[in-house]
């Protein structure tokens, strides 16, 4: 069935699609004091306390947890080739790079590369839909939040946690230090933006869907057919004809 | 070495402009030809040489901030088309403003922009930027480039160009796939409407955040 519609472009969209903005500004001011008494201190403290090397670590095995989802999800996208990279990767790092700890697989030339259900929804042509910031996890749409829950279902160590305390362990602590690590990763680009901005919650809303679409093509520079921007309501060209006249 | 591949086909096209003007005037070539090989510098030179000249200029660090910001708006005003990028920034909106406001608006964005950027350059320390190749896509060449630092990964950014008047000048900065344009274009058009669609609320917050 996934192959019948594999021709599909990949979707990128060109333009904020926010119905819910009301509640959805409710979400992010709300999300915002929690993080301003929580997360923010704790990856300030974690900036300035933990050595470089614990750094690096925390940042492999949050990667690293994360690898069978990324494997299923290149699958999914119709890469066999990729799904197989994140699996060696997986294997690799989690024996011989002691529980994922050590990404000895970028340094045997396999690079890390994340693949969620949203990017898997994504590749078939599914455009983002309403954005949604979620409690506490922020930034989203219909589209990647629907890729969060099947995640959440698809991933192994969700199972695991259902039937051992061990994996509900790790489960509990790789969800502490992703969120550790995520809000370490982008403290220094979020404070500039939240004291340059003048509306942060649309400067947000525009980098993120920026962000999701160059996740969806992993990377590579946007095609000639969305350098346009023919769905957004002005694009350079107009800017360039009006300046002209 | 980004450089030294740069180099050879710009020395090769102003060798065959050169010998190109000579029998021009002898052969009945058409008049546009010569008017395409009079564009001497590629948009990736163009890159390099504000590249140059920000580091030479904007690294020092014993400068005042307001200097700074003072140079990074004149490097602006030489190599950004801001008439364009001050309309693209407005979205639609530019169409409700006459064009005296426009350039008030182009102004502020640029004192904006300065604010947010300029001190950027203070921090430098063996930081490298490295001018790639240049991709046409449609009307426009996107002109890669990479700045290296010495703790972590390199950044891209890309570079969208335009010709205008016979040179080439920016109209959009991508960093890792963030436009710089559509994220302040975004920003901008959700300030003036929360604020019933008046450009004046965005001018009053520039206003505000610049000391203008």
């Amino acid at each position: 069935m996934l192959t019948a519609c594999a021709s599909t472009e990949p979707a990128q969209d060109t333009s904020d699609y926010d119905p819910l903005e009301p509640v959805n500004r409710v979400v992010h001011g709300v999300n915002g004091a929690v993080d301003f008494m929580v997360l923010y201190p704790a990856a300030m403290w974690y900036r300035d306390i933990a050595p470089q090397p614990v750094k690096t670590s925390v940042a492999s095995f949050v990667r690293n947890i994360n690898e069978p989802l990324n494997s299923f999800n290149a699958l999914l996208q119709g890469d066999p080739d990729q799904a197989a990279a994140s699996f060696q990767r997986f294997i690799m790092n989690s024996t011989i790079g002691l529980l994922g700890f050590n990404d000895v697989a970028t340094d045997f030339g396999i690079p890390y590369r994340r693949e969620d259900f949203g990017q898997t929804l994504a590749h078939y042509g599914i455009g983002g839909g309403p954005y949604i910031v979620l409690p506490l996890i922020g930034p989203s749409n219909l589209r990647d939040t629907t890729g969060i829950a099947v995640d959440y279902v698809a991933n192994p160590l969700t199972w695991g946690a259902e039937n051992s305390d061990t994996a509900e362990a790790l489960y509990w602590g790789s969800l502490g230090l992703t969120a550790l690590h995520t809000r370490y990763a982008t403290i220094n680009q979020l404070n500039e933006l939240q004291k340059s901005s003048i509306d942060y919650y649309a400067a947000l809303r525009s980098l993120y869907r920026q962000q999701r679409n160059t996740l969806i093509r992993n990377g590579a520079p946007a095609p000639a057919s969305a350098v346009e921007d023919e769905s957004a309501s002005f694009d350079f060209d107009d800017a360039v004809e009006a300046a002209s006249q | 070495m980004a450089n030294n591949k740069i180099a050879i086909p710009a020395a090769a096209m102003i060798a065959i402009v050169a010998a190109w003007s000579g029998h021009a005037s002898a052969t009945s070539l058409s008049s546009d030809v010569v008017a395409e090989v009079a564009v001497e510098t590629s948009a990736a030179d163009v890159i390099q040489t504000m590249a140059d000249q920000a580091m030479a200029e904007l690294t020092d660090h014993t400068l005042a901030d307001e200097v700074r910001r003072e140079k990074f708006v004149s490097l602006m005003d030489r190599y950004f088309e801001m008439d364009v990028v001050s309309r693209f920034v407005l979205g639609r909106y530019w169409r409700t403003i006459s064009s005296q406001e426009i350039e008030e608006f182009s102004v502020l964005l640029q004192n904006y922009l300065a604010l947010n950027y300029a001190n950027q350059f203070k921090e430098f320390n063996g930081e490298q930027f490295v001018v790639g190749d240049e991709t046409q896509k449609n009307k426009d060449p996107f002109v890669d480039s990479q700045f290296v630092r010495p703790d972590g990964p390199p950044i891209n950014i890309v570079w969208r160009m335009r010709m205008f008047d016979d040179s080439y000048k920016i109209i959009d900065v991508s960093i890792e796939g963030l436009s710089m344009g559509i994220t302040q274009r975004d920003e901008f058009t959700s300030v003036i409407q929360q604020n019933n669609d008046d450009v004046g609320a965005l001018t009053a917050a520039l206003k505000a955040k610049t000391g203008l």
